[in-house]
């Protein structure tokens, strides 16, 4: 099971969709934080979850505003950098681009491709963070040493 | 704290270092939250910049470093940034997704020691504690350097106004040239030194008249560089002297109280700009701080019932006179600051000021707008005039005596300006106070050796506003005489602040306000109606008048140190942090070296400034 929840992480960061950081905030869990990282990924769900719908809504509502789109990505961006979450983090750069272009529609494209990548880490962290749980506390995200 | 103690305690220091991290994004809070705590230190995390400032206000000593996130919504990282540097004088270590130099960049001119970018590494964490140390290390070496002026400065308080005039002067001398050394020792490494500019009346009208030309949102250094044409004046200075002068109007338009005229108000209004000023120069450091405590400081000074117009006003009503009047009176820590020869020795005025400045920095504030206020207050009425005069007299000073007081502020003054870039502002009104006390004593005392008097007419008025009017007529001796007070002039602001203190417990502006003010200038909020007015008043009241006359010439020291000695009184009171301790003692040294010239009123205000912020 263990070696599972093992294959299962070393994959999402073979797929690019975890990267170094993801491995210091492992670091970071010890048996004061037993689930610090899935604590710290709840978080980010949740705050970005938050941003994207505002980003949404500011997207919708048509009125291209990019420096307020630029400043939430820019926040987006952050969290995700801080989590380790690469591709969206990729997405997330991408989208400022065409922001600071004042590319609406690449504004849009982007972001949609970047909702898209957000749910996907977001199963996929889920899935792991339960397997980890099913394997034991001490094995939970814990790199291979 | 010795230095052994220091650094003894600093042994363990890494461990338990007390951090309050700032972050609006919940995610990276935790995981900056995690790694300090990985790193042994004790957290402290809020998302809200507005809870910081409480945290930080409620205790300033609960905290040994500060962590903020740049972007936040509701306070700009860098405001508060400043805010902390001036007001309690910690190190900030800015953090940020921004691996843009400009971001970076503005962190430093900001007074922020360190600059990280997210995502934090523990690595990094690791060596935040040194900057703690270096602050505390630069402000134990700024209070080494004080002790040895203080002890040829004693000698010459207690001598005759003549005598210290003399021993002032020449301890500030020395001063100023320990004080340079001092500085470039201290000096950010990151800072250029820069020849000191020395912001005489003249030189601020100038600037003024920039900066109105262009508009006061619009004034960017460079232009305003361009419009003044003046040779030797680089824009860093400008910019800086910008900053100062942002702050002194932001200041007195949050006092409200400011007895500035109408135009104040609309400098003050505009100075809302104080955050971000790109134009710092290697000053920012302090400037921000210094705004920042001058800001609270005028707040507290008391200069808030004093609309910024309402500064001129202040100093015209005879209510404020007579406010200063009783201050001026046997306050025990020497009204108007040159009232206490004793208090000189002792730089114990702490108690006795009356500290209107609650914040501390108020009085400061205070005086700031006077600068700004100083070509509308010329068209108006003569006190305005005066009061404009003095203001930008102030102001100028205030922006040399900065220089002139970081460089040769007592060591308190450099110190906490130097040593802790958010500390500076501490130094930084005080200095410039003092400054500008020293002009305006001049000014107002005719008789002032050391600057000469303004025309009769002038220093009537003077008098009467006491603090900014002199200024203008005597820019020049005063300037003059104001450079050399430099090393007094850190003095000042203490002085200037505790002289506000004293000199008006109910002014609160008073006369510190008034020397903060000027120099502040950045210190928009300081509320030079307050400094100013007391100085008016005091003048007026004639109480001080000839005392202060004959103190502000013979012993700018004296009202300095009396300033001073308020000020730490008003502003020891609220903090009582070890490192501040040192600093005040470090100021009063200063005090005592007699380097009070004038300009020193800022000085005394100065340490209670920097304890009080």
């Amino acid at each position: 099971m263990q070696r599972q929840v093992a294959l299962v992480k070393q994959s999402l960061f073979d797929q690019g969709y975890l990267d170094e950081q993801f491995m210091e905030l492992e670091d970071l869990q010890d048996d004061a934080n037993p689930n610090f990282v899935e604590e710290v990924a709840t978080l980010y769900f949740k705050d970005s979850a938050r941003l994207i719908n505002n980003i949404d809504q500011a997207l919708e509502r048509g009125s291209f505003d990019f420096n307020r789109l630029d400043s939430y990505m820019h926040q987006f961006k952050g969290s995700s950098t801080s989590i380790g979450a690469s591709k969206v983090k990729t997405e997330c750069t991408m989208f400022r681009e065409y922001c600071r272009a004042g590319n609406a529609e690449g504004c849009l494209r982007t972001f949609q491709q970047l909702k898209k990548e957000h749910a996907t880490l977001r199963k996929k962290l889920e899935h792991y963070f339960q397997m980890a749980r099913q394997a034991g506390p001490k094995e939970t995200a814990r790199r291979p040493k | 704290m010795t230095v052994e103690q220091d650094f003894v305690a600093l042994d363990q220091f890494p461990v338990g270092m007390r951090v309050l991290a700032v972050d609006d994004d919940q995610t990276c809070l935790r995981i900056l939250e995690t790694l300090l705590h990985r790193c042994q230190y004790h957290v402290t995390t809020t998302n809200q910049a507005q809870k910081a400032l409480e945290l930080l206000r409620e205790n300033k000593n609960k905290f040994d470093l500060v962590i903020s996130d740049v972007d936040m919504p509701d306070m700009d990282g860098f405001k508060l940034l400043e805010l902390v540097g001036l007001e309690m004088d910690l190190p900030v270590i800015m953090l940020s997704a921004h691996s843009d130099p400009k971001y970076v960049m503005k962190g430093v001119t900001h007074g922020a020691c360190d600059y990280l970018l997210k995502p934090v590494r523990i690595e990094e964490l690791k060596n935040i504690w040194q900057h703690v140390v270096r602050s505390r290390f630069d402000k134990n070496r700024g209070s080494n350097n004080g002790e040895k002026r203080y002890g040829s400065g004693n000698e010459g308080v207690g001598n005759s106004d003549q005598n210290n005039g003399r021993a002032n002067r020449k301890r500030k001398d020395q001063y100023n040239e320990d004080e340079d050394d001092e500085r470039d020792d201290n000096d950010d490494p990151s800072a250029q030194k820069k020849p000191r500019v020395v912001w005489t009346v003249e030189l601020h009208k100038k600037f003024v008249a920039a900066v109105n030309q262009l508009g006061f949102e619009k004034a960017m250094p460079k232009k305003i560089l361009d419009l003044m044409n003046v040779e030797k004046l680089t824009r860093e200075n400008v910019a800086s002297h910008l900053q100062k002068f942002r702050l002194y109007l932001k200041r007195i338009s949050g006092n409200q109280q400011a007895l500035m005229a109408n135009s104040d108000l609309h400098f003050l209004q505009m100075s809302s700009s104080l955050n971000g000023l790109d134009g710092y120069n290697h000053h920012n450091r302090v400037i921000p701080v210094g705004n920042g405590q001058f800001h609270s400081g005028a707040a507290a000074a008391g200069m808030r019932p004093f609309p910024p117009n309402g500064i001129l006003g202040r100093l015209n009503t005879p209510s404020g006179i007579g406010v200063v009047r009783s201050l001026s009176s046997p306050s025990p820590g020497g009204g108007m600051f040159l009232q206490n020869q004793t208090d000189l020795g002792k730089f114990h005025h702490v108690s006795s000021l009356p500290l209107n400045h609650s914040d501390g920095g108020g009085n400061i504030l205070q005086c700031l707008p006077m600068p700004l206020e100083f070509d509308q207050l010329q068209t108006n009425r003569n006190m305005n005039n005066k009061i404009i005069a003095a203001n930008s007299m102030a102001f100028p000073s205030f922006s040399t005596t900065q220089q002139n007081s970081l460089m040769n502020a007592p060591n308190n003054n450099l110190l906490v300006l130097e040593g802790h870039p958010q500390a500076s502002p501490s130094s930084f009104p005080g200095h410039q106070i003092n400054k500008r006390l020293e002009h305006w004593s001049n000014a107002v005392s005719s008789s002032s050796s050391t600057l000469p008097p303004p025309p009769g007419q002038n220093s009537n008025i003077i008098h009467h506003q006491f603090d900014v009017s002199p200024l203008p007529h005597s820019s020049k001796p005063d300037s003059l005489e104001w450079n050399t007070h430099n090393g007094s002039s850190s003095y000042s602001i203490p002085f200037c602040d505790s002289a506000a203190i004293t000199l008006s417990p109910t002014l609160d502006t008073n006369p510190r306000a008034f020397c903060r003010n000027t120099d502040f200038d950045s210190n928009a909020n300081v509320q030079p109606g307050g400094g100013f007015y007391d100085s008016m008043q005091t003048r007026q009241a004639g109480n001080y008048g000839p005392a202060t006359d004959a103190m502000l010439s013979n012993n700018p020291k004296e009202g300095f140190v009396v300033g001073q000695q308020k000020l730490q009184s008003g502003f020891m009171g609220t903090e009582a942090g070890s490192l501040d301790d040192i600093v005040n003692s470090t100021m009063k040294q200063e005090q005592s070296q007699g380097d009070l010239s004038g300009g020193d009123l800022g000085y005394g205000g100065f340490s209670s400034l920097r304890t009080c912020i």
